[in-house]
């Protein structure tokens, strides 16, 4: 609406639709936590309010352990991938072939999940046989077990995930970052490392926060890729998984995935707002007042 | 090596740069300059966009690399060193403030990165914000401020940390015009207070012949020519500078006749005559100018007088703009010069468009240029 010349219902008809949309993507959401507060879970054809699957969830020790590793697997994406994006954003603003770098970046989104699963499983095995038998020939056993299926590969291949996800959100806020900052602060005799935590890093932490954020909800969702490379532990997503396709979701489990669904949107909402907000903020300091008080 | 820039006495110059090139791939925006300056003044990097000023400044600061050649700052090499290993500091023209510090907080940065003491910092900021009359703007944040207080806060932030070299880079060019003459006339007396090298960067002509004590012209990557703001407009050597700066009318011609006393040019429709000491042979094609305000249209009387030069025209328009009012002439090679009047002594002046007129000039008045 902002020329003036657009039909109001026409406009409200755009706003419906949108609206219909992001309901239409919920929903399912929604139900899920629905069924979460039903004493007789999915299936049932009474429906009675209920609290007790939240309270049993800590009860459930497959849970437990599973919401363990996921976040330990989160924790580790989060201090790996978080400053390897960041990394990749600042090389960005330096590099003249920006096209071809984005590519670059995001091009592990571009393959399924599970096909990255398969060939990342093939490759540890083999750089896994191959070192062993380095070890062999060597008569040493330290190489034993290198790269085994376990929390460092499956962590890799969460890395792999979530890195091109980091770096775009903090290339979102970092795109407004004024390099003259940096040159400022340098010929002010700051070194660059300086220059970049004093200067830069307080005005891009919400984009790199923001990463932190995200990467640890994309972790917590991930399941295709941490089934193939995860070898003998558990993540929550994956438990949901096999409970579905093997025994049907516990009451449990509704009731976790209800706290994920709601926790998740919550986070990303809450990110989204705080992000705007302060780029309208960083826009509105960057608009020089006329002169208030002149000096002369 | 190129001459100190200003200076008669033996220290070695602030800034000296010698072949120095740089490349941005293929393209070369800077071409193996020479240039000295001297301590202690206040130089002016003047020339078209994309000339290569602001590329030689930001050699200078340490942003980026050479490409070829060498630059001494004070008598040391300091080509491969960073901004923050120089003696140097700059204003930028987008304001450059940290936005997340207040004033305050802005100008005393890099004492905090020499670790003075709270005690220190807070004294050189107060009275470095008096120097640029900020008093009392301590704790206002950058977004509070106007454009040309942003710039002053700029400008005590590079003060503060009494660098011997103060590099500025187009620091008025988002100012208004009446903002922009009111700094001028403070970054001079700032610099004159101080006595530090200023080296300043701009395409503002007006500004440059404010403030500077010696201009260097710069043009496609290369220095065109070093002066006083007096030798520049007034003597212009090369064409380049006649043509960039002032309001100068260019007649281009071939030299038909030297003498001891100067030269006669022929530009196709008149023989026209100039003193000048330039070595220019017979048959070399040559460019004189004449500034629009030593130009004149002549009435019967004028043109009796001894060493004028007069050639006929054909007046086309009238553009008051003020203090001064231009008119529009064309000469018979179809050249359109520009001949200005202070608009008070104009009154009694009325030409209409068509009309066949006479303009002259004093011979002495023209310069003569070779290239």
């Amino acid at each position: 609406m902002q020329d003036g010349f657009m039909n109001i219902w026409l406009y409200r008809l755009g706003w419906t639709y949108v609206l219909f949309i992001v309901f239409l993507l919920l929903a399912p959401v929604l139900y899920i936590v629905y069924i979460s507060f039903n004493e007789y879970t999915f299936g049932a054809r009474i429906y009675e309010f209920t609290t007790d699957w939240y309270t049993l969830i800590l009860a459930d020790k497959i849970l437990v352990a599973s919401l363990k590793w996921t976040g330990f697997l989160a924790v580790g994406v989060m201090a790996t991938a978080v400053p390897m994006g960041l990394l990749a954003a600042k090389f960005y603003k330096s590099t003249r072939h920006k096209v071809a770098f984005v590519t670059l970046m995001l091009s592990p989104l571009f393959v399924p999940a599970d096909i990255m699963g398969s060939a990342l499983l093939i490759y540890f095995k083999n750089i896994n046989h191959a070192v062993e038998a380095f070890g062999a020939f060597l008569g040493v056993t330290w190489f034993h077990g290198f790269l085994q299926l376990g929390f460092t590969t499956a962590l890799i291949g969460q890395i792999i995930y979530t890195v091109p996800y980091a770096f775009i959100v903090i290339l979102i806020t970092m795109s407004r970052y004024r390099d003259q900052q940096t040159e400022a602060a340098r010929g002010c005799g700051a070194n660059a490392w300086q220059a970049f935590w004093q200067v830069e890093f307080p005005q891009i932490k919400v984009g790199v926060f923001s990463s932190l954020a995200f990467v640890t909800i994309l972790s917590f969702n991930e399941a295709t890729r941490t089934a193939l490379l995860k070898g003998g532990f558990d993540t929550f997503p994956n438990v949901l998984v096999s409970q579905m396709l093997n025994i049907g979701m516990s009451g449990e489990s509704y009731a976790m995935a209800g706290i994920m669904a709601v926790v998740s949107m919550v986070f990303i909402g809450s990110i989204i707002i705080i992000t705007l907000i302060r780029a309208r903020g960083i826009e509105r300091k960057f608009q020089p007042k006329a002169e208030p008080n002149p000096i002369n | 090596m190129a001459e100190p820039f200003s200076s008669t006495n033996t220290e070695p110059p602030a800034v000296e740069v010698v072949g120095l090139g740089k490349n941005y791939g293929p393209v070369k925006a800077l071409d193996s300059v020479n240039l000295s300056i001297a301590q202690g003044g206040y130089t002016v990097l003047l020339g078209p966009s994309g000339g290569g000023k602001t590329t030689l400044l930001r050699l200078l600061g340490g942003f980026i690399r050479p490409t070829a050649g060498k630059i001494l700052l004070h008598g040391r090499d300091v080509s491969g060193l960073p901004p923050n290993q120089r003696p140097t500091t700059m204003v930028f023209q987008s304001y450059a403030l940290f936005p997340h510090m207040n004033v305050e907080k802005n100008v005393g940065y890099g004492l905090k990165i020499q670790k003075k003491t709270k005690t220190d910092i807070a004294a050189s900021v107060e009275r470095i914000l008096s120097l640029v009359g900020l008093e009392g703007y301590n704790k206002r944040m950058p977004h509070e401020l106007s454009g040309g207080q942003q710039q002053r806060v700029q400008l005590a932030r590079s003060l503060v940390l009494e660098r011997d070299i103060l590099l500025l880079d187009e620091p008025l060019a988002a100012l208004d015009a009446k903002l922009r003459k009111d700094m001028c006339i403070e970054l001079k007396r700032i610099q004159e207070k101080i006595g530090i090298t200023f080296v300043h960067v701009t395409h503002n002509q007006e500004e440059a012949m404010t403030i500077a004590d010696r201009i260097a012209i710069i043009a496609d990557g290369k220095i065109v020519e070093e002066g006083s703001p007096r030798e520049i407009y007034e003597r212009p050597q090369r064409k380049f500078t006649a043509a960039f700066v002032g309001e100068n009318n260019l007649i281009e011609g071939k030299v038909i006749n030297v003498n001891g006393d100067g030269l006669t040019m022929d530009a196709g429709f008149a023989e026209l005559a100039a003193i000048t000491k330039k070595q220019a042979s017979v048959g070399s094609e040559i460019a004189i100018s004449i500034r629009s305000e030593l130009i004149r249209i002549l009435d019967g009387n004028d043109g009796q007088a001894e060493g004028v030069q007069k050639i006929p025209a054909t007046y086309l328009e009238e553009v008051y703009l003020g203090l001064t009012t231009m008119h529009l002439v064309r000469l018979p090679n179809g050249v359109e010069v520009a001949v200005r009047r202070i608009s008070d002594d104009d009154a009694d002046f009325g030409g209409t468009a068509g009309q066949e007129i006479i303009v002259g000039w004093n011979r002495e008045d023209a310069g003569v240029h070779t290239d």
